[in-house]
């Protein structure tokens, strides 16, 4: 029962709201947590256990840290932190990468000569959405221990803060704070919020089943046989990853903060649209936003302010200057992050090379930051000078795409293979040859994926210009609006890549 | 306050520190404009800047900034 899919929309969604409407106000928090934790069910089963105690974990984290802190004993707080995040990053880590890490370990056994002591793997169940609600638990157990807000006597708000059932699949990554309160409100539906969901759930699905479900055909033929193609085709598929996974990703968000919106919850954005950054720092302020804010609160600034990093910070002003104190500084606290952002992912080294690509990257970008003044110091060029930018946005864009090769490839070497195969055999001429149309689309699917992105990529122009957005809707003349409603429902319903001749394409993220 | 000034237009004197009240609601500054700011502020005040304490309102002004840096100071 995935979001996009008709048991989500016409049945659980509905019945939710109807349940939700009709119980006293005082209770509707339990019906959006039954039903977070029936979503799950239908997911991951009796594997809910693991949802629910990791709830009651880290409700009781919270409540341990705030009666510690009463007692004012720092270090004990400290301690107790340590041990809430080991445990969850034990369970994660046991449940996800325990085979990954045993499958290395004989590798290196194998070739030493030493394959008679590999370690046996084991067939684990991992439970749905686990990374999401993970990184939510560290998240509020760390801003009790930070003192930014109080810890929750109520185990039930605690237990729907991580088990609202439009998050559990995909995000997005939200703090306590965001969220919490709204959720554990209970107000009553109301018109606008409906139909602001609604136009949301419709605009997500119109990205997900009129793009992305078409793109996942040409992508899926050419990472899965890369060995038949190389050059432009590769080129081309990259680049339809790319917009395939923000299409799916970015709609699938779209129906989850609807959906939220429904229930009168403004769940934080997790896009921006990304093709319109001029940097590799900037796309990451504009992608997976909840992620990339998850780590820089939580990763990012402690280790920038811990005890290691001050002491780097006086050694490194008094003997190698100010500028290679911020370089060092910078690598030290970006290798965690972009180390444990490909691990997110999942147990595979093309993730893990995913997120080292954005950390060598991102250093890069500082590092150049001195010869970037200089040169705009030459040239008169500036952050505003419309050229320059095109030419940034551009290199944003090789850098997307190179590093989505990577992560959607079925392994690291396959993925080498795929970016060396570019510069092997171009072959222009397999763009116009037929090839394309030997990949489960037609012309008549081609033409509907461009038409698609040429309507996301000038609703992203209007939104980044602040010219349209859900309330500037909501204030359209009746006709107008409907208009808009119309359209919506009958391109996914005309367009939509579903029944004969396709098939239905699982949601990408719900497997990290 | 001058001495904090002092710092700021050392970490870049490209900003206008005294009047930008949107430091980092508008992206002027980054997260590792960020990071040397706190360096120098931990070395300069003598103070040690948690991580709670990094979030926008404590460094959106330069006032923002003061009032922090005081509010350690005084701990």
């Amino acid at each position: 029962m995935a979001y996009h899919e008709v048991t989500y929309l016409f049945l659980f969604l509905p019945l939710v709201l109807i349940a939700y409407q009709i119980v006293p106000q005082k209770r509707r928090w339990c019906v959006l947590l039954l039903a977070g934790y029936a979503f799950f069910w239908s997911f991951s089963k009796s594997l809910v256990l693991v949802l629910m105690a990791t709830s009651m974990f880290t409700h009781y984290i919270g409540l341990w840290l705030e009666r510690v802190k009463e007692d004012g004993d720092k270090k004990k707080q400290k301690w107790i932190l340590f041990f809430g995040v080991f445990v969850l990053l034990a369970v994660l880590g046991y449940l996800k990468y325990a085979n990954f890490f045993v499958e290395n370990v004989n590798g290196l056994l194998t070739a030493v000569g030493k394959s008679g002591m590999a370690l046996e793997t084991k067939k684990i169940a991992v439970p749905i959405g686990i990374s999401f609600y993970t990184l939510q638990a560290i998240g509020y157990m760390a801003d009790v221990y930070w003192g930014k807000i109080p810890a929750e006597r109520h185990l039930g708000k605690v237990a729907l803060f991580l088990g609202f059932f439009p998050q559990i699949m995909e995000g997005p990554i939200a703090m306590y704070s965001q969220t919490a309160d709204a959720l554990w409100s209970g107000e009553s539906l109301k018109s606008e919020n409906l139909a602001q969901g609604s136009i949301r759930i419709l605009w997500g699905l119109f990205k997900k089943m009129i793009i992305a479900d078409r793109l996942y055909y040409l992508v899926t033929e050419v990472f899965d046989h890369y060995e038949n193609y190389s050059g432009a085709i590769v080129i081309v598929a990259a680049v339809s990853y790319a917009v395939q996974l923000y299409m799916e990703f970015s709609g699938c968000m779209d129906i989850v903060i609807g959906s939220g919106q429904m229930f009168g919850v403004r769940l934080p954005e997790n896009f921006n649209q990304p093709f319109a950054s001029k940097s590799a720092a900037e796309f990451w302020r504009r992608w997976h936003m909840t992620l990339g804010v998850w780590f820089k609160t939580y990763v990012f600034y402690p280790v920038s302010v811990s005890p290691f990093m001050r002491k780097w910070n006086k050694f490194g002003k008094k003997h190698v200057g100010k500028y290679m104190t911020k370089l060092v500084g910078s690598a030290i606290a970006l290798f965690p992050v972009w180390l444990f952002n490909g691990l997110w992912h999942g147990p595979q080294w093309n993730y893990i090379f995913y997120g080292m690509y954005y950390f060598v990257i991102l250093l890069l970008e500082v590092a150049c930051e001195p010869l970037k003044e200089k040169f705009y110091a030459k040239t008169g060029t500036s952050e505003t000078t419309g050229w320059w930018n095109v030419l940034r946005i551009a290199k944003t864009w090789i850098i997307i795409f190179t590093g989505e090769l990577f992560f959607r490839a079925n392994t690291l070497t396959a993925g080498f293979s795929m970016f060396a195969s570019i510069f092997r055999g171009f072959a222009p001429e397999r763009l116009w040859d037929g090839t394309l149309l030997r990949m489960g689309l037609d012309l008549a699917d081609y033409s509907i994926i461009i038409a698609g992105c040429i309507v996301v990529g000038i609703v992203g122009h209007l939104r980044e210009k602040k010219k349209l957005s859900l309330d500037q809707i909501a204030g359209m003349r009746l006709p107008a609006r409907w208009g808009l409603y119309y359209a919506l429902i009958f391109a996914v319903i005309l367009f939509g890549a579903y029944g004969v001749g396709y098939q239905q394409v699982d949601l990408i993220y719900a497997g990290f | 306050m001058e001495e904090l000034l002092t710092i700021l237009n050392d970490v870049d004197d490209s900003i206008d520190w005294e009047h930008e009240e949107g430091l980092i609601d508008n992206r002027i500054l980054d997260s590792f404009g960020v990071i040397s700011l706190v360096a120098e502020l931990d070395e300069t005040f003598d103070i040690e800047i948690e991580a709670s304490e990094i979030i926008p309102q404590n460094f959106n002004s330069v006032q923002a900034i003061y009032a922090m840096v005081k509010r350690l100071q005084e701990n």
